[in-house]
């Protein structure tokens, strides 16, 4: 579709917006709070993993059991990728994102500032109140940075403008199966919010939305499960093998639906949108309620079978994974898990395992 | 809990168990005393108050076998705050201590081997493998372990512990109670230990629910004393090994640790580490060391290897080397003086954020060069641990730093705390070897 190869180009955009006298994040995953940065003045822009890079720079710091996103933005970032940066924002999603950021911090400081944001997991009052009083820590750091204060008002802005932005992406979502789009540019723009600035995303989706064709795409559903669909050809072959992402609860898509805050106070309002975004174990939602998730997307999008798609020593993925397939097991949903590297290409075993889970889904329908 | 109930509880536990595991320490005192029951050239025979840590620690495995006949049990992470829990007379069971157990008995593969085939991946910590291997088949060397009728994850030690409390709370269906622990990087904020204080308030509620009781408030402070007591105690134990020769390694350390774990805020753990003290003081008055001939003195990172102390004991021994200290055994006393019997929950929240495994990568690199110095210690073994990734990202930098700007000899070797599948013996004696030899030994 003719809007999705006029997404604009990562280094464009940054490139754009610092010519217009703003600043550039670089912001690892998962959650943090764009609005805070935006108000700002900086664009934050994601960087999982980035895939295939050349792994040796991290290597020397980083042992191999260490998992390849971590492995992969340590190496970017010592190969200059994020030269072009103007601050490095390392949300604690993980152990292994707590060791690079203490690492970066301790042993190998780039020549930008590494602003940490703590993430609770729970989602108890004192959470909230937590990660609020933390937003404020980061507020204080990027007024150092910046030498800008946004107001209580220029921060309501930027979280209107936000929440806007994820309105949008929810209807993407909820609309995924009726959109003119094959999956590999639904995820190409859904995955465009990971840099562009909300109010270019929001334009460029209800393009997209304005298409809705209505009438669901042919091929088996599937819902896809885990960190970051990379390589992305994988959505390539998932769609010559005649089937299609109908939902997904990905890291980098699908548990970050967040929900409009409610509080008048913004720094809380920025907090509460996190701790309600749909389930997460790294955020540490309690298995039943990723169980009752899925199934709630399963029921939702017709989905016929659930692909766990999952980064090699990801913890937080492979703790659930027994007791979530279990619980599908029992709902007759079946599922299949593969673990990839994030900068080796899509192997052959992958592909054949993906493909004769689809060809028993294709059999029950 | 029924009078029958707590008949059978008292007989099999405080009669005959008792009577059992106090025959056994007896002959294995009495073995000690004649020196028939150790079969080492090279190391020195332990403490002969091991027999005693034993019995305590099989009486703690007694006890839970019973404790549902008696208490209510509540499973906890070893970096978790078990004062309020002791006060409202909860059996605590440490699960991470059970993994050990299951490690240094060498039966890991075994039971580890069940949740992998129940689906969990090899890429996980290995005490989570070993516990849910003991969850799905019973397999286990401790008789059985009671199933808990509350968790307590703090995620001090690791987010690991939450995932995997996350695992046991879906099985047991049972109340899970989380203190999240902010990470210090660089400085400990406000926030952050307003936010733990008041997640420990939070927490007393809970577990007041389920252990059908009030807190008294008097005999928290009393437990939280006994837990300072004991605490100082190790931290005093550890500080003998400043002496030359070093009178206990840290193999000796390991093994004797499990109280300051998992009996904390008990008397008997302040006798118990009194009397080992005074033990300990005999062999320095005696001049009596780990090895006869100690040349070296070594520092240790990281967790033990639980399945190959001896070995890797006896093959350093037999050059003349000793590993003196640990900042494993040392992160369980270096927090004493935070730790306030006036104040639980405050110096609670601040002992438990202030773990070594919750601060950052610099910091643990400055405890070892202090541990170092204080300890004259000649070189260090950085156990690069994969079932411990909080613990091991950092210590390649650590090693470079150690060598390149304290000109200290480091080594990082490659296993796995619990898992042998993950240590290759001939690697790891390669390895050794070269260190050796760097040493000057």
């Amino acid at each position: 579709m003719e809007v999705i190869s006029v997404i604009p180009r990562r280094l464009d955009v940054i490139n754009k917006y610092k010519e217009q006298g703003g600043y550039v994040a670089a912001v690892l995953p998962i959650h943090y709070p764009r609005a805070l940065l935006r108000a700002f003045n900086v664009l934050p822009v994601e960087v999982w993993g980035p895939p295939r890079v050349d792994t040796s720079h991290g290597a020397t710091h980083l042992q191999p059991y260490i998992c390849s996103i971590v492995h992969n933005t340590l190496s970017f970032l010592q190969m200059g990728g994020l030269d072009i940066t103007d601050v490095i924002i390392i949300p604690h999603a993980c152990d292994s994102l707590q060791g690079l950021g203490s690492v970066l911090l301790d042993f190998v400081p780039p020549d930008k500032p590494i602003v940490p944001i703590y993430l609770p997991r729970g989602r108890r009052e004192s959470d909230i109140v937590f990660l609020t009083r933390e937003f404020y820590a980061i507020y204080q750091r990027l007024e150092a940075i910046t030498g800008r204060a946004p107001s209580d008002a220029d921060l309501m802005k930027s979280i209107r403008r936000e929440e806007g932005a994820d309105e949008v992406l929810i209807k993407l979502h909820q609309s995924h199966s009726c959109l003119p789009l094959t999956d590999i540019a639904f995820y190409r723009l859904i995955r465009s919010r990971e840099y562009l600035p909300a109010e270019t995303f929001i334009e460029l989706a209800q393009a997209v939305l304005a298409k809705d064709i209505k009438k669901p795409r042919d091929g088996i559903p599937i819902l896809l499960s885990g960190i970051v669909p990379e390589p992305m050809s994988l959505l390539e072959a998932i769609s010559e093998m005649g089937a299609m992402v109908v939902a997904d609860d990905l890291a980098c898509c699908g548990r970050r639906l967040y929900p409009p805050g409610r509080s008048g106070d913004p720094l809380r309002r920025m907090a509460e949108r996190i701790i309600y975004a749909p389930p997460d174990p790294t955020r540490g939602n309690p298995i039943r309620e990723r169980r009752e998730h899925l199934l709630r997307l399963i029921e939702n999008s017709g989905a016929k079978g659930v692909v766990f798609y999952d980064v090699k020593f990801c913890e937080p993925e492979l703790f659930d994974l027994p007791t979530l397939r279990c619980e599908l097991q029992k709902a007759k949903v079946p599922s299949v898990t593969v673990e990839v590297d994030i900068n080796d290409p899509l192997s052959h075993q992958t592909l054949t395992r993906i493909e004769a889970f689809l060809e028993i889904l294709n059999e029950r329908r | 809990m029924s009078v029958a109930d707590t008949l059978r509880y008292h007989w099999n536990v405080n009669l005959l168990g008792r009577a059992a595991l106090r025959w056994r320490r007896w002959q294995t005192e009495l073995l000690a005393k004649t020196g028939s029951g150790w079969r080492s050239e090279i190391l020195t025979p332990p403490l002969r108050i091991s027999a005693w840590t034993k019995e305590l620690v099989g009486r703690h495995y007694l006890q839970g076998n019973f404790a549902h006949l008696h208490d209510k049990v509540a499973w906890v992470t070893s970096g978790a705050p078990i004062e309020f829990l002791r006060a409202l007379d909860f059996y605590v069971l440490y699960p991470e201590n059970h993994g050990a157990i299951c490690g240094a008995a060498r039966v890991v593969v075994e039971i580890a081997s069940e949740a992998e085939n129940a689906g969990y991946s090899r890429d996980i910590c290995s005490y989570a493998r070993t516990d849910l291997g003991t969850l799905i088949s019973g397999k286990t060397p401790v008789g059985k372990l009671p199933k808990p009728d509350l968790l307590l994850a703090c995620t001090n030690i690791c987010q690991t512990v939450l995932h995997w409390y996350r695992v046991l709370a879906h099985h047991f269906e049972v109340p899970l109670i989380l203190i999240d622990t902010p990470f210090i990087y660089t400085q400990v904020s406000d926030h952050a230990l307003t936010f733990v204080k008041q997640q420990l308030e939070e927490a007393i509620p809970m577990a007041e629910k389920v252990a059908g009781k009030s807190l008294d408030q008097r005999k928290l402070k009393q437990i939280t004393r006994l837990s300072q007591m004991a605490t100082y105690l190790w931290l005093e134990l550890l500080e003998r090994c400043k002496h030359r020769p070093t009178p206990i390694s840290v193999f000796d350390q390991f093994t004797q640790m499990a109280p300051i774990v998992e009996m904390r805020g008990d008397a008997v753990t302040v006798d118990l580490y009194s009397a080992m003290l005074k033990e300990v003081n005999d062999r320095i008055a005696q001049g009596i060391g780990v090895v006869p001939n100690e040349k070296k003195r070594l520092l240790w990172d990281n967790l033990p290897i639980w399945y190959r102390m001896r070995y890797l004991a006896e093959f350093l021994g037999r050059h003349g080397i000793v590993i003196t200290a640990s900042t494993y055994t040392n992160a369980w006393g270096e927090l004493a003086d935070l730790i306030n019997p006036e104040q639980p929950l405050v110096s609670a929240s601040r002992t438990l954020i202030h773990t070594l495994l919750n601060r950052g990568a610099g910091d643990k690199l400055a405890t070892m060069r202090r541990m170092i110095d204080e300890y004259n210690l000649d070189g260090v073994i950085l156990h690069s641990d994969r079932s411990c990734k909080p613990y091991s990202i950092g210590q390649i930098d650590q090693r470079d730093r150690l060598i390149r700007e304290y000109g200290v000899p480091a080594l990082l070797l490659e296993a796995d705390h619990n898992d042998p599948r993950s240590f290759s013996e001939e690697q790891v004696a390669n390895r050794l070897d070269a260190f050796i030899e760097m040493l000057g030994v």
